[in-house]
């Protein structure tokens, strides 16, 4: 048996041994994933089960973004069923330890075929790079991952865009993406991430940040509701100065979507800002829930966590649990969630200027998901070049049906 | 049965509730086609009510009577409709509309307007450059184009994003609610030399303001003076002029006239 082999066998002893999420397991109450055979599928099954799109489809793909420049960017693609590559794909990420999502990451080692390595440079002359990841499923059941790194003083936009209705296959897939950022000491990483998964997909995406020095990362993710969708995203602070600002925008249209944050502020003058949306409606599920940390020494350490909630219709359950647990005294934090109708003074403002209820409603909600958007990003021109006006149009058009 | 020198808008035995409150008991007016009305009153005698009820507001209910613009049941209409058929009213105090670019928010209700009208949308080339000339006209910076609708915005620079929309809107009629509220002098002129020109244009005008030194400069048709949710008197200038000598405490209450021919 080759190692790559042994390897996956161990995981799948090793989740077998701990046990999947527990039933009253406080982190996954207000959704709880699918039992764990759905997410361990069949490691032998063959890509292209289907020929439609996007079962038939490429994995990651990689593309310029406009004529904007690529920089210094060295990418691998690596087959986890080799011994080799698999080796070279895990090497230096965190193993999945014993953390309550744990079993998520046991079953990505016993199922991941294929990952994507990404390392972006600096140096004299080399600005920012602009990169568009595009991810097509393989399977039915699949676990991608995702490892970037970016150098000392390197800088990155990252388009990563998981989207399902452009395909036209029906069939759903059930995906566990584990993706690992690492930020070199003042490197900058503005991570743009679209999550629209099909309506019977199930989707798990765990994204792992760890900040150098003085490093900036910011996250913006527009998703969508599904038969199971979780976004966590788990940022280490670690490193003095270090700023992780993350802006979430989630569409439920009668479907279920969790994002989960936990931010852990170990160094001193770090900061960490969680600033989302959840729009539900028919009977959605919507869940945020945003932990910060803030451990002795991390002094100057600020915080901010600000969550909101819109049932645009019927009788969504909408969960907002920001949580800080502090332990220096020497810190700056906020959190606040609220929950309430569409404004109805825009509404009508609109109305009276000539929007008709849809447009006018499309108009004001749209607007509520930038503001999140601008909020976040420190750079406008980001967002105008990148195009998530589309997506939150896009996911507007989807709210509202 | 119609006629060609009806009023533009026709106001007979208005009668508006707000929750449980009856605002607006019993009002009669006329506003003729590219005339200029200045209504005044105390405050709290249901001026903005009245705005806000004419534009369709949800939360502002008609008990009673009926309104004909441009020879349509107004009330019939809903509020978009009742903006498309040419009823602009600028809001005492403009909402904000988070992360909407004002360019975006006018572009959308422009096109929406001629779209309703049978009129082929502007393209943004086409509508920006106009934008732009507006807005230089109105004294309102570039910059604020690219923010959110009244996001951060100034008392006045509120008052000239409403003179903006109004502008590009070209409505048959426009309610103005203390458009001069936090406007300094050179806006005052901005607004009085945009009304006059409105006018000319054919734009009709029903102006609630307290600033007689306003009043004169616009010249009104007509000034009505709203007392307890009805009109109380209906004069010219001189009205005017009395209320600003001697303020609304005494100025006597009259009986609400059924009409007030204007």
């Amino acid at each position: 048996m080759d190692a790559a082999r042994a390897d996956i066998l161990a995981a799948r002893h090793r989740l077998t041994a701990q046990g999947w999420i527990a039933s009253k397991s406080e982190a996954f109450r207000h959704l709880k994933p699918p039992p764990v055979e759905a997410w361990l599928g069949d490691i032998d099954e063959a890509p292209a089960a289907c020929e439609a799109p996007p079962l038939a489809g490429a994995g990651w793909t990689l593309h310029p973004v406009g004529t904007r420049p690529s920089g210094s960017v060295e990418a691998r693609w690596l087959d986890a069923f080799d011994a080799q590559q698999r080796a070279e794909l895990f090497a230096g990420l965190p193993a999945p330890g014993d953390g309550d999502a744990a079993p998520f990451a046991w079953a990505h080692r016993a199922l991941c075929r294929q990952g994507l390595r990404l390392h972006v440079g600096s140096g004299s002359g080399v600005g920012t790079a602009w990169l568009q990841l595009r991810r097509r499923p393989q399977t039915s059941v699949e676990a991608p991952l995702l490892a970037v790194d970016l150098a000392d003083g390197a800088h990155c936009v990252l388009i990563e865009v998981h989207e399902r209705d452009a395909s036209g296959c029906s069939h759903a897939i059930t995906q566990n993406l584990q993706a690992h950022v690492r930020l070199g000491r003042a490197a900058t990483l503005v991570h743009l991430r679209l999550a629209m998964p099909g309506v019977a997909d199930q989707w798990a995406h765990f994204v792992d940040a760890r900040l150098g020095p003085g490093a900036r990362y910011e996250q913006v993710l527009v998703g969508a509701g599904s038969g199971y969708h979780l976004q966590q995203v788990g940022l280490e602070l670690h490193a003095a100065q270090a700023t992780a600002r993350l802006g979430s925008v989630l569409f439920a249209p009668g479907a279920a979507l969790a994002l989960r944050v936990h931010a852990s502020h170990q160094s001193e003058h770090t900061t960490s800002v969680v600033d989302a949306l959840a729009l539900a409606g028919g009977d959605a599920r919507a869940v945020v829930n945003a932990q910060a940390r803030i451990a002795p020494g991390a002094a100057q350490a600020g915080v901010r966590q600000r969550l909101a909630g819109i049932p645009t219709g019927g009788q969504p359950r909408i969960v907002l649990r920001p949580q800080l647990e502090i332990h220096h005294d020497q810190v700056q934090a906020s959190h606040g969630a609220t929950w309430g109708a569409v404004p109805e003074d825009a509404l009508f403002y609109a109305r009276q200027r000539g929007l008709d209820e849809a447009q006018a409603r499309a108009l004001v909600i749209g607007g509520l998901a930038q503001a999140v958007v601008d909020r976040v990003l420190s750079d406008a021109e980001v967002a105008t070049a990148s195009g998530i006006d589309a997506w939150i149009a896009q996911g507007v058009a989807r709210q509202l049906g | 049965m119609t006629r060609p020198n009806d009023p533009l808008l026709q106001v007979r035995g208005l009668r508006v509730d707000v929750g449980e409150r009856h605002v607006l008991r019993s009002i009669d007016f006329d506003i003729a086609e590219g005339g200029l009305t200045v209504l005044m009153g105390a405050n709290g005698s249901g001026k903005s009510t009245l705005g806000l009820a004419l534009a369709g507001h949800p939360r502002y209910r008609i008990a009673g009577g009926r309104v004909c613009f441009a020879r349509s049941d107004l009330l019939a209409l809903d509020a978009t409709a009742r903006a498309r058929a040419g009823l602009f009213v600028s809001v005492q105090a403009p909402p904000d509309i988070p992360g909407v670019k004002t360019s975006l928010f006018l572009r959308s209700a422009v096109n929406a307007v001629r779209a309703a009208r049978g009129e082929p949308e502007l393209d943004a080339y086409d509508f920006l450059g106009g934008l732009r000339a507006q807005a230089t006209a109105l004294g309102l910076p570039e910059s604020l184009l690219n923010r959110p609708v009244n996001d951060g915005f100034s008392g006045g620079e509120r008052k000239r994003n409403e003179l903006l929309q109004l502008a590009l809107l070209q409505p048959r009629l426009a309610l103005l609610d203390e458009i001069d509220s936090g406007l300094d002098v050179d806006g005052m002129r901005v607004v009085v030399d945009f009304v006059r020109a409105q006018r000319a244009r054919g734009t009709a005008f029903l102006v609630i303001t307290h600033y007689l030194q306003m009043i004169e400069a616009l010249a009104p048709d007509a000034v009505l003076r709203l007392y307890e949710g009805c009109i109380a008197e209906a004069g010219g200038l001189a009205l005017a002029r009395r209320i600003a000598q001697h303020g609304f405490a005494h100025s006597a209450p009259a009986r609400a006239p059924e009409t007030v021919p204007v």
